[in-house]
């Protein structure tokens, strides 16, 4: 559905989503990319995000309990988890992984595990929002359909 | 409303009786028939940039390590452009894409990369790529290059 169709409240959740700096470019391209045989691609290429790496964010959690912490490990999942959040453009999430790829070069153990708990919130709370968005607008696509006067 | 993505041609409207659906925006033709190759590990990674290759007009196969696309290649198959990750299980990306001109490979070949590491560009070019970009891949980036590779 293109953006100019969709009802108001979606258009302002949909740009929230941006202005909270949880979304860039990357999202806007997919999403313009998107057909009539591909209506889906962003919200499918989301599912399979979190799907992916539900396990990712387990495994690195485990990591940061050992010790001492083993940074190239680190380095190796969050090379990872950054080329799976940018490829959608989860851009807070991307940029968590930035930072905590910077502690880990520096070796900063405090620094690695307060960005994860960052990160966790931040990938948690980007999934909230996006399942309500891509819910709202498949109800808006229904409705839209159904309400089209002949 | 212009495109967001430099290239493409504004959205054209479709009406099936009361079904107007827009279309998207369409990529440009191609006057040839545009292969890709995906060389990436990472699932997602994979699914998304032979998703946006496809969208974009390129048939697209994906595979997880540089030992896979060697196959293929061996096989026969021909690519116009290859995208391989820095990354790969055994044979890395830059050994990857070595070996695939040392096959005579003339593809457009872009190295990606998640994280930056000292020495990945010059490991790369050395290798031979073309371009050394970092992920995501993008249809902006990309429909400029498949427009060259399509004169």
């Amino acid at each position: 559905m293109e953006r100019n169709h969709l009802p108001r409240h979606l258009v302002l959740q949909r740009q929230s989503l941006f202005d909270q700096g949880l979304l860039d470019e990357q999202f806007i391209q997919l999403e313009e990319l998107q057909d009539d045989a591909n209506p889906n691609f962003v919200e499918e290429v989301v599912t399979s995000y979190y799907q992916n790496t539900s396990t990712l964010i387990v495994i690195i959690e485990q990591a940061l309990g050992t010790s001492p912490l083993d940074f190239n490990k680190l380095d190796g999942y969050m090379y990872q988890l950054k080329g799976s959040s940018s490829s959608f453009g989860a851009k807070k999430v991307k940029a968590d992984c930035t930072l905590f790829r910077e502690y880990c070069k520096a070796g900063n153990v405090e620094g690695c595990m307060r960005t994860f708990q960052q990160l966790k919130k931040e990938y948690a709370s980007l999934k909230r929002k996006l399942e309500a968005y891509f819910q709202l607008a498949r109800q808006a696509r229904v409705t839209g359909t159904a309400s089209r006067p002949k | 409303m212009a495109p967001a993505i430099e290239g493409m041609v504004p959205a054209i409207e479709s009406s099936e009786g009361n079904n107007k659906m827009n279309k998207g925006y369409q990529y440009p033709s191609w006057k040839k028939k545009l292969r890709g190759l995906v060389v990436d590990n990472e699932e997602l990674c994979r699914i998304v940039e032979k998703g946006i290759m496809g969208l974009c007009g390129v048939e697209t196969q994906a595979v997880e390590t540089g030992e896979a696309a060697m196959e293929l290649i061996a096989s026969g198959a021909t690519f116009d452009i290859i995208v391989i990750d820095r990354f790969l299980p055994s044979m890395t990306g830059p050994e990857t894409a070595r070996k695939m001109r040392e096959m005579g490979v003339e593809s457009k070949i872009i190295g990606l990369f998640a994280l930056y590491f000292e020495g990945d560009e010059e490991e790369f070019v050395a290798a031979g790529v073309d371009d050394f970009k970092e992920k995501p891949l993008s249809p902006n980036w990309l429909v400029p290059i498949l427009r060259e590779l399509d004169n």
